[in-house]
């Protein structure tokens, strides 16, 4: 069976327990005596009571006018357990596994339906998650995985974008944690290789720039697992599309590595260089032959062609670096003195974005394109230096001339005071 | 050759008038004399705003799209424009200064008592002028400091009672302040308030050569019957001593203008968000402090519009002042305006501090 008729069988798997027509019909229980609540919150065991007490809090389906009975059926207006809980209303209790699935799609896969609640929202869940490793280990009769409840949560369940959700954005990472940190949870499963599948995706992630982006400077646009891994088509990126998945955000990035010699070599793409999930901030340090670059763990000697290459590379960006932070040091200093020097300041941007350009160039890994965009760099900081220079003669100038100025009018002053002595004298 | 030149035009219109009453002329001598100097010191910065004002004009463009500009080409780019630039800002600033030391000597020493009411009046709206130009002026490099000032200025404006709105719409050409509201400040700052100052800058110091220095009521009282205070004459010792106190203001220019440029900032933008500490200028910051700390109703009435009234009031007292103050008027000591005299000047400068540390 290929991979998009094992799909599109696990979906009618899920789907087919329950027609999408009768999740219209069965949408939204009509008002009137729901005994469900009311029953269950007083229940003395927690685990009974606790839906209830849920279900009455922030819940997008409550708001939204669903009923219990919407996805566990029996007879909500029945005021006796045997009744509400009778299989002939349908009654199926606690949704478990593909069951889980079926009771989320029926709603959650009818475009009809949706269109009244949530217009905009996707309605391939489902079929996105049947195409996930938790959705295939599902159908192959793993109930230990992720099934919708268990990153949404089954009765409290609230909006993604409220940020109380764990599925917010900067919840995801530890929704995930919670099953793929657990050595316990995650024992048994393993990598294609057969080695055991590591639980500190998360504690490396906590590492990464993405994360201190996410959490530290509260950009929601950052990374978390769900970025690069999906949602509901959670699986880890193939080997040769980890270069995409980065490059989704890291479009240039990505661009510049497809024309470089690394894109036929490197089976992990980007992951080769930066890890996958503890994503260091990169540095030029990176780069070269240095203690700290990773150039030099495949590269090394003076006969090596990449060696002298990553060197070039890394001369041509610590020349320029060097440059703009001498130069904007002497403009800084000239302006601090009160010289006007908007035009240069704004030539230093245009150096600094030159070296952007040109770190952003290294992913080709060509050290000739990374040295003629080095070169535009530092004619524009040489012409702000010389600017930066005439300031710093222009100071000089002023300070003389102040200098000169105010001795002419002491002397000025001092003839007026003895002129006027001489007068008062005269009487 | 200078001789030469008086002669020359002494024969033709004759200025024996002018010589004998030059050469007539004295000034009082005693123990607050040093007060005479502040008005010369006025008038001389008030020249210095002129002679660089006209030069800043050659270059300055009064358009939102270009004043910015234009500022900065004058102080990078224009031979001697960041000084004239320089000495221009910090200019305006110690003469308002100098006006307002002026106005409380004034004041304290009850010069402004029968008869220099008139000298007085010319002399308080001129204050108010200097006020207007500060006004007017911080606007005109159109940056992002005097754009939001002006906007909240504009704004206090509004809030005059009766005629706020209208006062409003005519200060800012519009409901906003934009481009219009710069052409505005600009025509106010560099045609209308300088014609009204000329005229009333002629009159005060026609009224002031006219009438002589005024002598303190403590020393008129401390004189003998009949007895003459002493004199120096007007020129050229007096004189001496103004142009010196005017080289030296000079020097003091200067030197700000070389070690404190006046910072241009960023250009005015419309649409962005107020930073954060936005205030006017120093001379405002009394008021405007003031205005901050109204709770927002007194009396069942806006809290703001009762603020900018008692301000108007006040404005209004001040130019009065003559008139009231009877005691003065006869040459007794006026203890309550000298009394009123130091509460204002202590109001103006507590304000003008707490508002400047305040966030």
């Amino acid at each position: 069976m290929d991979s998009k008729a094992r799909t599109v069988g696990v979906l009618v798997a899920f789907l087919g327990v329950c027609p999408f027509g009768a999740g219209v019909a069965l949408a939204q229980t009509p008002a009137g005596r729901d005994t469900c609540v009311s029953c269950h919150a007083g229940l003395p065991e927690s685990r009974l009571a606790r839906p209830a007490e849920l279900f009455a809090q922030p819940d997008i389906h409550r708001e939204s006018g669903f009923a219990c009975a919407d996805c566990h059926r029996g007879d909500p207006g029945a005021t006796e357990k045997s009744r509400a809980h009778d299989g002939a209303h349908g009654f199926r209790g606690k949704p478990m596994g593909l069951a889980v699935i079926t009771a989320c799609a029926r709603c959650h896969s009818d475009a009809e339906l949706m269109r009244r609640f949530a217009p905009r929202q996707r309605v391939d869940q489902a079929l996105e998650y049947a195409t996930s490793v938790h959705g295939k280990r599902l159908a192959a009769g793993d109930t230990k995985v992720a099934t919708c409840a268990s990153c949404h949560g089954a009765h409290g369940v609230r909006r993604v974008k409220d940020s109380k959700s764990p599925v917010f954005p900067t919840n995801v990472g530890g929704t995930c944690a919670s099953c793929h940190a657990s050595d316990e949870h995650m024992r048994g499963y393993t990598l294609p290789g057969g080695a055991p599948l590591p639980v500190n995706q998360f504690s490396e992630y906590q590492k990464s720039v993405h994360y201190a982006a996410l959490m530290k400077a509260d950009d929601l646009s950052a990374p978390s697992c769900n970025a690069c891994h999906g949602n509901h088509g959670a699986a880890p990126p193939g080997v040769g599309s980890v270069a995409n998945v980065c490059g989704t955000c890291h479009a240039v990035f990505a661009q510049k590595f497809e024309t470089s010699v690394h894109a036929q070599i490197f089976d992990k793409g980007c992951v080769e260089c930066h890890g996958n999930h503890a994503v260091l901030k990169p540095s030029d340090e990176m780069l070269g032959t240095g203690a700290h670059a990773i150039c030099a763990t495949c590269h090394g000697g003076p006969d090596d062609k990449g060696a002298v290459a990553a060197e070039a590379m890394r001369g041509d960006i610590d020349r320029l670096k060097g440059a703009i932070d001498a130069t904007g040091t002497l403009v800084a200093r000239v302006k601090n003195a009160g010289i006007e020097v908007s035009t240069q300041e704004l030539a230093l941007a245009e150096a600094r974005s030159h070296l952007t350009l040109a770190r952003a160039e290294i992913h080709a890994s060509d050290a000739a394109r990374v040295d003629a965009i080095i070169q535009d760099g530092l004619k524009i900081v040489t012409t702000t230096d010389t600017a930066g220079q005439r300031g710093l003669r222009e100071l000089k100038y002023r300070r003389t001339g102040l200098v000169i100025s105010l001795g002419v009018i002491l002397l000025v002053v001092v003839t007026l005071a003895l002129k006027i002595r001489q007068l008062d004298r005269r009487g | 050759m200078v001789q030469r030149v008086v002669d020359w035009v002494d024969e033709r219109i004759d200025l024996s008038d002018v010589r004998h009453f030059i050469a007539g002329k004295g000034v009082p001598i005693h123990a607050q004399k040093v007060w005479y100097y502040l008005g010369g010191l006025t008038l001389f910065l008030l020249a210095v705003q002129i002679f660089t004002g006209i030069l800043l004009l050659l270059y300055y463009r009064p358009s939102a799209a270009e004043a910015y500009e234009s500022v900065q080409f004058i102080v990078s780019d224009v031979e001697f424009g960041w000084l004239i630039r320089n000495i221009h800002s910090w200019s305006a600033n110690l003469l308002i200064a100098v006006a307002f030391a002026h106005f409380f000597s004034v004041f304290l020493l009850k010069s402004y008592r029968k008869p220099r009411e008139l000298t007085w009046l010319t002399g308080i709206v001129l204050l108010f002028l200097m006020l207007a130009f500060g006004f007017s002026g911080y606007l005109l490099p159109w940056n992002e400091l005097s754009f939001f000032a002006t906007k909240v200025g504009t704004g206090i404006a509004g809030t005059v009672p009766f005629v706020g709105r209208f006062l409003l719409r005519l200060l800012r050409g519009g409901d906003e302040v934009t481009g219009a509201t710069l052409s505005r400040f600009y025509g106010l700052h560099v045609a209308v308030l300088p014609a009204i100052t000329t005229a009333l800058v002629a009159a005060h110091l026609l009224l002031v050569q006219r009438q002589g220095m005024s002598v303190p009521i403590d020393v008129e009282q401390r004189a003998k019957p009949g007895e003459r205070l002493r004199q120096m004459p007007f020129f050229p010792n007096y004189v001496l001593r103004d142009v010196l106190a005017w080289y030296i203001a000079l020097a003091i220019l200067a030197a700000l203008a070389a070690f404190y440029p006046w910072e241009l900032g960023k250009k005015a933008d419309q649409f962005a968000v107020v930073p954060p500490g936005i205030r006017p200028e120093w001379y405002f910051l009394a008021m405007f402090h003031t205005l901050k700390l109204l709770p927002s109703h007194i009396l069942g009435l806006e809290g703001e519009r009762v603020g900018v009234a008692a301000f108007g009031l006040a404005a209004l007292f001040l130019v009065l002042v003559p008139f009231l103050d009877g005691r003065s008027n006869r040459g007794e000591r006026s203890p309550l305006f000298t009394a009123l005299a130091m509460l204002g000047l202590v109001y103006l400068v507590a304000f003008t501090i707490i508002g400047h540390f305040a966030k």
